[in-house]
């Protein structure tokens, strides 16, 4: 067996897709793409790749990764070649690299998650009230969040999440917030969760509701340094 | 160009429905092409997206330099109160255009109950909703499909209607758009109407008058121009080989109703079932060629990325070279994950040999669809299934592993008794008890469907009064009393959505102000449940005078003036007056694809014959 690791994007123009929807149009693109791509056996035959992390609807990313395992090995170039062809408008194959047949999987790997959060202030907000709210959620103990799903309510503490401060710009309008979030086997806080919890329990003066959010990175960290999986020895 | 601020589509749900930019979407510029056409289909993106005719069109008329064409649907509650908050009007999928910016607007209208949200549509996107108030700044509004064979409730909101198989005809009504454009818009809009009335199949409802009885019923109806046929007859392709399909269709990254390639072995069933107006629209039987067909298959394999391939046609497994397209497309594609699909079932062990072959996944179990209970009332619908045949078909089904079956059923038919009713649950028993029998032991699952029979213009049961509400419940309540074994669930339809279809499907020009006052008081999506407002319908009915039992309920004679009696299907009106009788005696008419032809009058008619590759050769 073969497997590749791979970069590729998501952008503006499929922003609004869940992450099943983003995962289809990829299988899609490879069948089309014409690769030697393994299928799992049995009744209902399922392509062989794997994701690091989902995208939520609404959010673009710079770097995710997927690992392809393939039938029989075809050369990188080709494969960027063909696949790249295929993508829909919204995906792009940065790169790709032959894996260890045995590496880890990716969602095992991943543990950091960097985000850039575009949110519109309203109006006459003082820039250094926004700085403030930041400041307080970042010298904060514990910032405790309900989560409610279909499945119940459940209380997180952000601050378990957050690996390291929050940083803030304004520019024309827009608050900027930089955020780096811990992916743990035990689970995670996504960025839109701390934007709320930002605005309800830090008086951040922004309308949520109007956000972009943006995956800048996932990377594996020892808690030293950070490196994308794709860069993995 | 409309942009979307982020805040709406954080705030709706599935906004993926209206952000566009899906694969195989074609985006043109407007500025370079000389006719612009919006394809509508008055539902959710994920009904709208699953239409096979509109696929077609948009491919053909995509295809066509001087012409662009992008897709519109309804937009979900949510999102029209953002729209309506905003003021953002509706809006084409590829280039954002306004919808009133457009030459041409078509709706595909599949059936009945969309017809609320036609209305909203056309006041979302800032059209005049009554034709007569529009003027030369806006588009002309076109409806297709089964509904425009009785177009004549919602006459008033369409400058036109087309009247059969779209393929052929929308490239005659693009090329005298273009020229009347070209021409500086000779006349204004009427110009254009007039000159499209010489298209075939082209009905332009303006140009009629209708005057009513004081019974209620039509007495005439009049062309009021020269232009004006006195019968519009439907367009029908006579080789489907020689026209388009949609080999390049847009792949939605949303999960669609049929989100899977839908390969159309062939059109038109003649088997016969006298409730079903698709078997007359669509006549004659015109099979597409087995090598055209795995061409097809490899081209939209290509361009999609599917993974499975669904045989869609009225009867998929009546296709002549059904075991060797199969088989082909299983050679062909398997290695590549594609998998093949029969939607439809015939009710015999071939289809089961077959349900096999393609692995049909086993959990979602079979489908049959007996139609009715009883023997006596199979012959009166003409559906030649025996009991005998349901026993094989399942009885193989369960043989190879299968242990879910679902059974479809009508009620309400003409002629039907408290027993008929109760045949249904009858076989429903038969089943479960078969798998005991074959298997030793208990665990079928038997689904018992019933949906409530509503009369359809242009078939054998046109003139029948559909059963009352409280009649259907009835049957409904007799027929649960019955079910009661934990190995059957049923289910039936809402009597009140039916009866609401029956008074639309062949209704008048009268109904226009009903639907205008339904729509007004909050009427839309009324094909779902959740959003159906019966009493609205019911007080719009109250405010306009108008008696809906008149419509849906009332039996009538032959020698009434039918408000569709201008729209020719091509099948005999002779033909039909007999196939009702036939019912009524219970007698068999034979299906005229391989067997003797019945004489509906459609090849002789509209010079097409029948082409099936089980009885004929091709090149
Ligand atoms: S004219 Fe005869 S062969 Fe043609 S569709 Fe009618 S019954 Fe069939």
């Amino acid at each position: 067996m073969n497997k590749l690791r791979t970069e590729i994007t998501k952008g503006e123009e499929i922003r609004f897709i869940s992450h099943l929807d983003y995962a289809r149009a990829i299988e899609r693109a490879i069948r089309r793409a014409n690769l030697p791509v393994a299928y799992s056996e049995g009744f209902n035959p399922h392509m062989k790749i794997a994701f690091a992390s989902a995208l939520a609807v609404g959010v673009t990313s710079e770097a995710e990764y997927m690992d392809v395992e393939l039938k029989e090995a075809v050369s990188v170039e080709q494969f960027i070649e063909q696949l790249g062809r295929q993508l829909p408008a919204g995906i792009r194959l940065k790169q790709a690299k032959y894996v260890d047949q045995r590496t880890t999987a990716l969602m095992a790997v991943v543990n950091l998650a960097k985000y850039t959060l575009v949110v519109p202030v309203h109006a006459d907000t003082d820039p250094q009230s926004l700085q403030e709210s930041i400041n307080q959620f970042n010298q904060a103990l514990e910032v405790r969040y309900v989560r409610e799903s279909p499945k119940g309510k459940k209380e997180i503490d952000v601050k378990d999440y957050m690996a390291e401060d929050i940083r803030v710009e304004i520019q024309d309008g827009f608050a900027v917030l930089a955020m780096t979030i811990k992916i743990t086997p035990t689970g995670s806080v996504k960025p839109g969760e701390v934007l709320h919890a930002l605005v309800g329990q830090f008086a951040l003066n922004v309308a949520e509701d109007g956000v972009l959010i943006h995956r800048t990175g996932l990377f594996t960290t020892d808690g030293t340094k950070a490196v994308p999986p794709i860069d993995l020895q | 160009m409309i942009k979307l601020d982020p805040t709406i589509m954080n705030r709706v749900t599935k906004p993926a429905r209206y952000t566009g930019n899906e694969l195989n979407s074609v985006k043109k510029d407007h500025n370079r092409v000389k006719v612009t056409v919006a394809l509508a289909l008055p539902d959710v993106y994920e009904v709208g997206m699953s239409n096979l005719g509109l696929k077609i069109l948009y491919e053909i008329l995509n295809d066509r330099s001087d012409t662009a064409a992008e897709r519109v649907y309804a937009p979900w509650v949510d999102m029209e109160a953002e729209m309506r908050k905003r003021q953002i009007p509706l809006y084409s999928l590829e280039t954002f255009t306004p919808v009133k910016d457009f030459d041409l607007v078509g709706f595909s209208l599949q059936y009945e109950m969309i017809y609320s949200n036609v209305l909203n549509m056309l006041d979302l996107a800032e059209i005049p909703l009554l034709a007569a108030e529009r003027t030369e700044v806006h588009p002309f509004v076109v409806g297709g499909g089964p509904c425009a064979y009785n177009p004549e409730p919602v006459a008033d909101f369409f400058d036109f209607f087309v009247i059969g198989e779209g393929e052929e005809v929308i490239e005659d009504v693009v090329a005298v758009l273009a020229e009347w454009k070209e021409k500086g818009r000779p006349e204004g809009r009427n110009g254009f109407l007039k000159r499209l009335a010489a298209v075939q199949g082209v009905y332009v409802p303006s140009f009629y008058d209708v005057s009513y009885h004081n019974d209620g019923t039509v007495a005439t109806v009049t062309p009021n121009c020269i232009e004006a046929k006195p019968v519009i007859t439907k367009r029908v392709v006579k080789d489907l080989n020689t026209v388009k399909f949609a080999t390049k269709p847009v792949v939605p990254y949303l999960d669609i109703v049929h989100d899977r390639i839908m390969l159309e072995l062939f059109r038109g069933c003649t088997r016969g079932c006298r409730f079903c107006q698709a078997g007359v629209l669509y006549r004659p039987v015109r099979e597409r060629t087995p090598e055209k067909l795995l061409n097809i298959a490899q081209q939209l394999v290509e361009n999609t990325g599917y993974n499975e391939i669904s045989l869609t046609s009225l009867s998929s497994a009546d296709y002549s070279h059904l075991r060797e397209i199969v088989t082909g497309l299983i050679e062909r594609f398997s290695d590549k994950g594609v998998s093949v699909s029969l939607p439809s079932l015939r009710i015999d062990s071939f289809s089961i040999e077959l349900a096999q072959q393609v692995q049909q996944v086993r959990k979602s179990g079979l489908t049959f669809a007996p139609e009715a209970g009883t023997q006596r009332m199979r012959d009166v619908i003409n559906k030649g299934v025996t009991e005998q045949d349901l026993e094989q078909a399942v009885g193989a089904a369960f043989r190879q592993g299968w242990s879910s079956v679902k059974l479809y059923f009508m009620i309400g038919l003409p002629t039907e008794t408290d027993e008929d009713v109760l045949g249904i649950a009858d076989l429903a028993y038969k089943v479960l008890h078969l798998y005991k029998e074959i298997k030793g032991r208990r665990g079928a699952k038997v689904t018992v469907s019933v949906s409530s029979f509503v009369p359809k213009a242009h078939t054998a049961f046109q003139w029948f009064g559909q059963n009352h509400t409280a009649e259907i419940e009835r049957k409904q309540q007799l027929l649960k009393s019955r079910l009661k074994d934990r190995g059957i669930s049923f289910n039936y339809h809402d009597s009140r959505t039916s009866f609401l279809e029956g008074v639309f499907s062949r209704g008048d020009r009268k109904l226009g102000q009903v639907l205008l006052a339904a729509w007004r008081a909050g009427a839309r999506f009324d094909g779902w449940s959740e959003y159906f407002k019966y009493d609205v319908w019911l007080e719009a009915f109250e405010k306009c005078a108008i008696d809906p039992y008149f419509y849906a309920n009332r039996e009538r004679s032959e020698e009434e003036i039918l408000p569709w009696q201008h729209i020719a299907s091509g099948v005999d009106k002779e033909f039909l007056v007999q196939e009702y009788q036939q019912a009524i005696q219970e007698c068999f008419t034979p299906d005229c694809r391989r067997d003797t032809c019945s004489a509906c009058g459609v090849c002789p008619g509209l010079s097409v014959e029948v082409l099936d590759w089980g009885n004929q050769a091709y090149e």
